[in-house]
């Protein structure tokens, strides 16, 4: 008689033995493909960043193991991914973010590293060298802006400025934006509509591009701009009905339905701005100071730019806050945090620090690296003594921890594109964004506890 | 031992060769039928072991994930039994969503069979050069769908695109093609420009069907519409049944398109034009925009049912019409 070993493997036993083989696999895929800190000791220590290209060249990846000892190991920055690192207990050790919407979002959720102790004892990252706008990465489990700090901004610019052509405004003949005080919204329209070429159906030149960073900023700005708050002062609902956010809302409709620049009814496929404004197809920007770094790199296109003060509505403060700050954070279960921490301060306090402060594409973070700022050529004094001026008006506006820029983006792009087209009153919009937008906030409170 | 007696040990009818075989197994090593079991799963295991890992797996997973609250970065889910079920049959926003999905399945199903069936049947003459028509007119099928979706998005740009450029040199105003309410349109064309894949599946099954038949029918008198609309099409049928099932699901499925073509500095990705905000645009904003791993999960596993029922139906509604050339003897 044959042994049981010899008999033919049943089905049902071979796809049991499958689904365990598979489950096993799984486990082991799970366990091994999201180890990326090594967590070496000593001189030859790897440090993982999830980061987009642009941030870490290989070049500077070489610099930083000549200048610090330290490997980095570069993952492409990718918000899917980052989460499943951070589910599975293995994330990278720095991770890109953006402070103005990523800070109190992923700090309400615990899985930011607070990194108080080590500013405090740092010889390179002095915390009376901080530039203000690091504070749009503390967060005191309720407000931005108070509070630890869980990370720092690589460089800033106040993103409700803008940049104008002035070849564009002589063209048709419209009198310049002062470069120190600012228009109104109202204004700025007026200019937009003046300055737009359009021939047959086209938009030839547009007139001006007013969109912010991310809806959920440029809404949380403008109203600050108007004289109120986005948010309750809990974080947990918006209002679109109060007479500043209406003001606010009502403005961006008006545009969008003017079409006097791109917007989701009237899409640029450049993407972003800078390509278009190179081509001299846009006469004014929503863009801040980090464009003059594109900007430089064509001369006669810096000879006739110009940067403006972010605009205000008429009897409204002068707000002008940083809708960006990106830079890097340290998740809570970093492997390698003090070699991290090493490689924190060599790329926000040294030599790729002072590089980018030169470079012109962006402020520096460090008050001490602000003498870098390109200032050679007459253009770039102008700049930036147009950005000097305004510094003066910067401010934190504090962002809701319950709802990621993202769902903001996405929720808002959806209620709102009938009322760019004309198809819904702004009074309707209100409404519907507020119940919209609350349910995520709801969602997101809860999430967080 | 008998012939009988081995069938019965090896747990298979067999040939009295094949008994011989597994008589002698018994001293020397295992039977033909054992051989042959693990020769099947063997060859079988490979993809079983990638489909229990790469799908059901995960579909087992997205299950789970379809009753909980989980944001996959929060602490705090819990568990919603059906809730998210009950949430999404009252959600307007999910059936407008899978309405704008069937009806682009409706749009783009028939016209990329036709203009694929079309194409075969051109290149399938015997002209000089049609072997490089055929590459040319399968080319746009292997263009990766984010370069695809690249070019379409400049080419019907609004103010620069070529597409505009043609009517405007005619006289006629520019159209906002990447918006409301064109944008569905487009990405028809998007799905169109790639009909050499259904070209390449009906080429062959051109090529099967014998030549004798053709021959018959002119010799009888018939005209190539009616050998075509008796001969081709039936032979045909298979194959075109099955251009309807994997295109109905590939079309209900289809996601970078759309997320591609209206691209622009302020939505970035969740920048849809309402006409083309279709089901899998929905779960892709549920689950990327929102956070929302729950209810994203139990809109897959709905469409997941929807996607059976609909295939089913398909085979159903069509047995009565396709015609399965098969070898009478070969049954018996």
């Amino acid at each position: 008689m044959q042994t049981h070993a010899r008999a033919p493997v049943s089905r049902r036993r071979f796809l049991a033995l499958s689904a365990a083989g598979a489950a096993a696999g799984a486990a082991s895929l799970g366990g091994c493909a999201l180890q990326v800190s090594t967590g070496v000791s000593g001189s030859g220590e790897t440090v993982t960043m999830m980061v987009k290209a642009d941030d870490l060249s290989p070049d500077l990846v070489q610099q930083a193991k000549k200048e610090t000892g330290i490997t980095i190991k570069r993952v492409d920055y990718d918000i899917t991914k980052l989460i499943a690192m951070l589910t599975s207990g293995s994330p990278p050790d720095l991770v890109r973010g953006v402070g103005a919407v990523d800070a109190a979002y992923f700090a309400a959720r615990d899985v930011m590293q607070e990194l108080d102790d080590y500013f405090a004892a740092s010889s390179v990252l002095r915390l009376d060298d901080l530039d203000p706008v690091n504070d749009l990465w503390r967060y005191d489990g309720r407000s931005q802006g108070k509070g630890p700090r869980y990370g720092m901004a690589k460089d800033f610019s106040q993103d409700s400025m803008f940049w104008f052509n002035t070849a564009a405004f002589d063209k048709k003949g419209v009198t310049y934006p002062s470069e120190t005080e600012p228009v109104t919204f109202d204004e700025w329209l007026d200019d937009a509509r003046r300055l737009a070429q359009r021939s047959q159906g086209q938009t030839t030149v547009f007139g001006g591009s007013y969109n912010g960073l991310v809806k959920l900023t440029l809404m949380a700005t403008m109203t600050a701009s108007a004289g109120g708050s986005l948010f309750s002062d809990d974080f947990s609902r918006v209002d679109f009905t109060t007479p500043e956010a209406r003001k606010a809302l009502a403005w961006y409709i008006d545009y969008c339905r003017l079409k006097v620049g791109p917007s989701p009814v009237l899409p640029d496929p450049n993407g972003w701005d800078g390509p278009t404004y190179q081509a001299g197809r846009l006469a004014m920007s929503n863009s801040g100071y980090w464009m003059g770094g594109m900007i430089g790199t064509d001369k006669k296109l810096a000879q006739v730019s110009r940067l403006a003060p972010a605009p205000v509505f008429a009897g409204g403060p002068r707000i002008s806050a940083c809708q960006g700050g990106t830079g890097l954070w340290m998740p809570r279960k970093a492997k390698n945090k003090d070699a991290a921490w090493r490689v924190f301060e060599w790329f926000f306090g040294e030599a790729p620090a002072k590089a980018r402060a030169s470079s012109g594409w962006g402020i520096p973070t460090l008050k001490s690296l602000r003498p870098l700022m390109p200032a050679k050529e007459e253009y770039q004094k102008r700049t930036l003594r147009a950005q000097e001026n305004e510094l003066r008006h910067f401010s934190v506006v504090s962002l809701s921890p319950y709802i990621s820029g993202d769902a903001f983006e996405a929720l808002f792009n959806q209620v709102a594109t009938p009322a760019m087209q004309g198809e819904m009153s702004v009074d309707s919009l209100a409404g519907h964004l507020n119940s919209t937008i609350n349910q995520q906030l709801k969602r997101g409170k809860e999430q967080v506890g | 031992m008998t012939v009988d007696q081995v069938s019965s040990v090896a747990g298979r009818p067999s040939s009295a060769a094949g008994a011989g075989r597994a008589g002698s197994a018994e001293r020397t090593g295992p039977s033909m039928t054992v051989r042959r079991h693990r020769a099947f799963y063997m060859f079988t295991s490979p993809w079983i072991v990638g489909f229990a890992l790469l799908t059901i797996t995960p579909m087992a997973y997205a299950l789970w994930l379809s009753f909980t609250t989980y944001d996959g970065i929060s602490p705090n889910w819990h568990y919603v039994g059906l809730g998210n079920y009950r949430e999404l049959m009252g959600d307007s926003t999910t059936w407008d969503a899978l309405g704008r999905a069937g009806l682009f399945a409706l749009l783009s199903v028939p016209l990329s069979i036709v203009a694929g069936l079309g194409l075969a049947v051109l290149v399938n003459r015997p002209v000089r050069g049609r072997g490089l028509f055929r590459t040319l007119l399968y080319l746009p099928a292997v263009v990766p769908p984010v370069g695809a979706g690249i070019a379409f998005k400049n080419l019907f740009d609004q103010n620069s695109g070529a597409a505009n450029g043609v009517l405007t040199f005619f006289g006629f105003d520019a159209i906002g093609w990447l918006a409301d309410p064109y944008a569905r349109y487009v990405l028809v064309m998007t799905v169109l420009w790639a009909a050499g894949n259904i070209m390449i599946i009906s080429l062959a099954g051109l090529q099967d069907v014998p030549r004798e038949l053709h021959e018959a029918a002119r010799i009888d008198g018939a005209s190539a519409w009616r050998t075509f609309r008796s001969i081709t099409v039936p032979l045909l049928s298979p194959v075109l049944l099955f251009q309807t099932v994997t295109g109905v699901i590939a079309s209900v499925q289809t996601i970078m398109p759309m997320l591609l073509a209206p691209l622009s500095t302020t939505g970035g990705l969740t920048t849809i034009p309402q006409s083309n905000y279709t089901y899998m645009i929905h779960v892709f904003s549920e689950y990327f925009a929102l956070g929302r791993y729950g209810y994203a999960s139990a809109l897959l596993w709905v469409l997941f049912v929807l996607i059976l029922i609909a295939t089913g139906l398909i085979f159903r509604f069509t047995s009565g019409v396709v015609f399965y050339n098969v070898d009478p003897e070969a049954k018996k």
